[in-house]
């Protein structure tokens, strides 16, 4: 049941699907850059933001439910502002990492309190928050202190309390972390739910692999910046394709160049001017060590091999979960 | 940000012409949001552990004038039970009367108290450095020793005695006259021990013993074991020497010997010092309302105070005084200061603030909600303390002069009492909401803010409407006054400034107020959400 007053005229705007936009979004705090000039457009289904620890993911988190505000750019949620909470939290969700409650709650009380600032009456409120606490199999901690709920508990009735009122727009920080593998099975049944009936359902994880089996769209995030975007299926290809760079240092390098360059993976090579090393660019690294091999076998001397550009390699590797 | 989505912004509908229906709608909703929170917060400043202390301020008068009034009814019904006065006997009293004749007429009194004070005077006229020590009875002695612990009372470490006269019990003879002397080294050769039994003192510097060596002593051998009743010291003043008898001996003893070994003490002394003894009486006596408190000196009454036992101008002047400078000055301000900068800047070091700031609801709304809650109970608290003070000081009075008071505005006077501090709490507390918003640490604001509110009444007048205090002070009842003998300083600081009429310190309370709250709710819309330690 919809609470009266704030019921209509918060409708998405046109025929077209509603989505969660970002225009050249930047947060600083302070110097220190929190998120870099982030362009997204994203459609309702699960989507995913993975990224390692201190890459930006609660920041825009933070963005998106208007915890924090934007330095340059203009966020819409589903046509909403974050600058207007009465409007956004309506109908959005945000379950956050921060392990605390008001130190009064109880599970109950916890989920009730925020349900009756929605205008829902204490009946509605009340069978709304049992309703949410059995989703996520609190029924019995219902009535002790949120405080003293074990670390696992906290994080499933900040979830409980994040969709007690049905939201259109769920904002998922980490949700997975501490769930057992019961709870978690459910949790993500009900987040494939939701990503079916047309909501928008955004989690984040720091690792992919935890997440790509259940994203429509995961958005890769590092540094404060988007690495990648769109379906699994997408920036798996795109990781797959990002071309790895080496340093090659040889006696001959115009031969050995030549030689490389009828490979098919590699897509180009940069002789220095002292015609001793080069850079080579592979989007296939075991065929490119491969293809060295060979050349070496033929009596090329080659005295180095050396990665240029390790700091991505790692990265992605990271991302996609290799070990 | 221009991107603001509000549909049902009532400003926009009142632009349209007429407030419609829906936008009416949406600030009852608005208004009933802010209850909630409002309800949610009032558990929270009720009953927070760390703001108990509130309480003690706020109950601290109240308590004060209670344990006032019970310890009076007390004395009261002690006074009576031990006998009553009639008043005119006790309007009778003069000055110089002797406590004889006092309680001749007045019978015993309720309360009587007699202590003898004596003290060691200093002497300065007469004979001055020269001390008679009489020995009752005489004892016998064959040596006679005079011991110096302490030699000046200007602190110089120099022992001078011109003479030193050992006399019987009958006679006028000076036995230590001639006899041999010895003693701690002389500071010099023709200072040595036998100057100070030569039977003279006229002979300046060269006619003393003096010494420097401790122990300091000087030892005569009077030939023959002898009855010994008196001693006479001759110290430095006697010889003339030092100013204003600095330099005489400010502690010795005498000690007598048979045998130059076995010494006992016999007299110890100070020079130039008698003893004063003063009888003190006090004495209470109780006519059933007022008490006389008599103080007697030397059996004649030196003065009396016929005071009321329950003062009630008294007591509603003290407590105009504890009102305005203790209650709105400290206690409201401090406790305004630990309930609203804790609401939200409490909420941000627990790392809850975000569950406001997710909840459907504006920036302004929630802070209207906390602003309720804790003006609700400040207002409960700080207007229930200054009821509970205005209650007990009336409580212990006469119910004749209640009901005077009462019908002489006196029901005025403790309406005004509440608003005052109700208004308080209105004023300080919007002013430290905002501060919460702005600033961590509550001690450098509350400092400035005390100063700013303290120095406020000399400040012109144009600037004096910018302190809370003004409009406080001008809706209290009674105007409390300084005693005069207060220090120049604090009376200045702490003269009420000019007063406003009632109705104008009211609105001007309030106008600074939401002056103050349109601020917070201004920052509080820029607020972001900043733990700390955020990725």
């Amino acid at each position: 049941m919809t609470p009266p007053a704030f019921a209509e005229g918060y409708g998405e705007a046109g025929g077209r699907p509603p989505s969660v936009v970002f225009e050249e979004v930047s947060k600083f705090y302070g110097e220190v850059l929190g998120v870099n000039r982030v362009t997204l457009n994203i459609p309702p289904g699960i989507t995913s933001l993975v990224g390692p620890n201190g890459s930006g993911k609660t920041t825009l988190m933070n963005l998106m439910t208007g915890l924090i505000h934007p330095d340059h750019g203009r966020i819409l949620m589903r046509g909403i502002s974050p600058r207007d909470p009465e409007a956004l939290m309506r109908m959005t969700g945000y379950a956050t990492q921060y392990d605390t409650a008001p130190r009064w709650a109880t599970g109950f009380t916890f989920i009730t309190t925020g349900l009756l600032l929605f205008g829902y009456g204490r009946a509605d409120a009340e069978e709304k928050a049992w309703k949410a606490l059995e989703r996520l199999g609190l029924t019995d901690a219902a009535n002790r202190k949120v405080a003293a709920y074990s670390k696992g508990m906290r994080q499933r009735v900040r979830l409980a309390q994040a969709i007690a009122h049905d939201p259109d727009l769920l904002v998922l920080d980490e949700p997975l972390n501490g769930l057992d593998p019961l709870v978690r099975a459910e949790t993500i049944d009900l987040f494939r739910s939701w990503g079916a009936a047309g909501k928008h359902v955004i989690l984040s994880s720091h690792v992919l692999r935890e997440v790509d089996v259940i994203s429509d769209q995961v958005v890769l995030i590092a540094n404060g910046m988007i690495m990648a975007e769109g379906t699994i299926r997408a920036v798996r290809d795109e990781i797959d394709e990002h071309p790895s760079q080496y340093i090659v240092r040889c006696r001959n390098a115009s031969d050995v160049a030549a030689r490389l360059f009828g490979e098919d993976h590699v897509t180009e090579i940069r002789l220095n001017n002292d015609r001793m090393s080069m850079l080579v660019m592979t989007r296939d690294r075991d065929r490119f060590a491969r293809a060295l091999g060979r050349i070496a076998l033929d009596g090329h001397r080659i005295d180095a091999v050396v990665p240029a550009d390790e700091n991505v390699d790692a990265l992605y590797e990271y991302l996609i979960g290799g070990e | 940000m221009a991107l603001r989505h509000t549909p049902f912004d009532p400003a926009q509908g009142g632009a349209r012409g007429s407030l419609s229906g829906r936008a009416r709608a949406l600030g009852v909703a608005r208004a009933r949001q802010s209850w909630t929170i409002a309800k949610v917060e009032l558990r929270r400043v009720f009953f927070a552990r760390r703001g108990l202390w509130v309480y003690a301020l706020a109950l601290l008068p109240a308590l004060s004038f209670f344990g006032h009034g019970v310890e009076t009814k007390i004395r009261g019904e002690r006074l009576a039970r031990r006998g009553m006065t009639e008043p005119a006997l006790m309007d009778s009293l003069r000055e110089g009367e002797s406590a004889e004749d006092v309680k001749k007429r007045l019978g015993k009194p309720a309360e009587e108290r007699w202590s003898v004070r004596s003290k060691r005077v200093r002497q300065h006229e007469g004979n001055t450095g020269i001390t008679t020590h009489v020995i009752e009875p005489a004892v016998a002695a064959r040596f006679v020793r005079l011991n110096v612990i302490r030699p000046t009372y200007s602190g110089e470490p120099v022992a001078r005695i011109y003479e030193f006269e050992v006399y019987g019990p009958d006679g006028p003879d000076n036995l230590a006259l001639g006899r041999p002397a010895t003693g701690s080294p002389p500071c010099r050769q023709d200072q040595g021990p036998e100057k100070a039994v030569n039977g003279s003192i006229a002979g300046g510097d060269t006619d003393k013993w003096c010494s420097e060596d401790r122990p300091l002593f000087l030892q005569v051998d009077l030939g023959a074991t002898r009855p010994v009743k008196r001693f006479i010291v001759r110290h430095a003043s006697a010889g003339g020497e030092g100013e204003d008898e600095e330099s005489d001996t400010r502690e010795f003893n005498i000690q007598v010997s048979l045998d130059g070994k076995a010494f006992t003490t016999v007299e110890s002394g100070v020079a130039g010092f008698i003893e004063e003894r003063t009888e003190y009486g006090q004495a209470v006596y109780f006519d059933g309302r007022r008490e006389a408190r008599l103080l007697f000196v030397d059996g004649k009454l030196e003065s009396r105070n016929i005071d009321p036992l329950l003062n009630f101008e008294e007591d509603r002047m003290i407590f105009a005084g504890i009102f305005q400078f203790f209650y709105l000055r400290l206690a409201i301000f401090f406790g305004c200061l630990g309930m609203f900068m804790y609401l939200v800047r409490g909420e941000m070091s627990n790392r809850t603030l975000h569950y406001w700031f997710l909840a459907p609801a504006r920036r302004d709304v929630l802070l209207a909600g906390k602003f309720a809650a804790g003006l609700i109970a400040a207002a409960v608290i700080f207007g229930g303390g200054a009821l509970l003070a205005f209650t007990a000081m009336v409580w212990p009075h006469d119910a004749v002069d209640v009901q005077a008071y009462w019908s002489a505005g006196g029901m005025g006077h403790a309406f005004w009492y509440v608003a005052a501090a109700v208004l308080g709490c209105v004023g300080y507390g919007s002013v430290f909401l905002a501060l919460g918003l702005y600033l961590r640490n509550p001690i450098v604001p509350a400092a400035v803010l005390l100063a700013w509110e303290g120095v406020n009444g000399i400040l012109p007048h144009a600037v004096q409407k910018l302190s809370i205090l003004y409009y406080l002070q001008s809706l209290c009842p009674v105007p409390a006054s300084l005693d005069a003998d207060a220090p120049t300083l604090i009376r200045l600081l702490a003269a009420p400034a000019a007063p406003a009429s009632r109705p104008e310190a009211i609105l001007g309370l309030l106008l600074l107020s939401a002056f103050v709250l349109w601020i917070a709710s201004r920052a509080v819309g820029r607020m972001q959400i900043s733990y700390g330690s955020d990725t």
